[in-house]
């Protein structure tokens, strides 16, 4: 299954089923490569296939963001499920990311906001 | 009719076993008839202990953790043990936020996630010896019927 995506800019993690510290990891290590190297403006992640979470997807996605917003871009979350939403609550990340209900929203949002040109 | 079941499991200190870890436990309490609202929370509860043994206890290396498991009645209790490196500061260790690791993406929750997902916790640890987890959770604490 792929791990991310990248066009115009935006990247979306397909996270995997169980997002723990193992799978984290994995993550990590061959995305982070890519992120370097490549033109990203906005991230996206989407919960679509996730049905596990702990604490180690958290330091993720917060790792993922401070790279992001160091270059002034918006991450978004989307397509979580009630558990996901549990931990994701708990964590408090709520507060700096947006859950969004489809990514088309998140890319009528980025066009609204002047993101297309 | 004692009312009480155990299990003991050990397995190598190895990320990939989280999962097992955390699948075992869930599989084992099913007895309790637990939402699966419930056996979320003891997944991820378990999943954080284990990692926490994996990365801190054993920095990563070679070692074993083991996870006693008793169900009494509607009661799930968790022990996870590990003869790790130990925690000097447990109170500390317990601070939401507090990790020894940022650079490796550790977000400081495991404690917290724990405190939140089982009715209790606590946490013995000596420095050299090892590490012991222990938490409770009541099943079906949030739907009485009486």
């Amino acid at each position: 299954m792929k791990l991310y995506d990248i066009e115009n800019g935006i990247m979306v993690y397909y996270l995997p089923e169980e997002l723990d510290h193992y799978a984290a990891e994995r993550i990590r290590k061959k995305s982070d490569a890519v992120f370097d190297e490549k033109e990203v403006k906005n991230l996206i992640f989407d919960f679509k296939n996730t049905c596990f979470m702990d604490s180690s997807g958290i330091g993720l996605i917060t790792g993922r963001y401070r790279k992001i917003h160091d270059n002034g871009g918006t991450a978004y979350i989307v397509n979580v499920n009630s558990a996901i939403d549990k931990v994701l609550k708990m964590s408090g990340i709520y507060r700096i990311i947006g859950k969004w209900n489809s990514k088309e929203d998140i890319i009528n949002e980025l066009i609204k906001g002047g993101y297309y040109e | 009719m004692s009312n009480t079941n155990e299990m003991t499991l050990e397995f190598t200190s190895i990320s990939q076993n989280e999962s097992f870890a955390r699948v075992v436990v869930a599989a084992f309490i099913s007895r309790t008839n637990p939402t699966i609202e419930e056996v979320s929370d003891v997944k991820t509860a378990v999943s954080e202990a284990v990692t926490n043994s994996i990365i801190h206890g054993y920095d990563n290396g070679d070692g074993k953790i083991s996870i006693k498991t008793v169900v009494q009645d509607r009661q799930v209790y968790i022990e996870i043990r590990d003869e790790g490196k130990g925690i000097p500061d447990i109170e500390r260790a317990m601070e939401p936020l507090f990790t020894t690791r940022p650079d490796m993406d550790r977000s400081g929750m495991g404690f917290s996630f724990m405190e939140a997902f089982m009715d209790e916790l606590h946490v013995e640890s000596e420095v050299g010896k090892g590490t012991v987890i222990k938490m409770r959770k009541e099943i079906g604490a949030g739907h009485h019927f009486e």
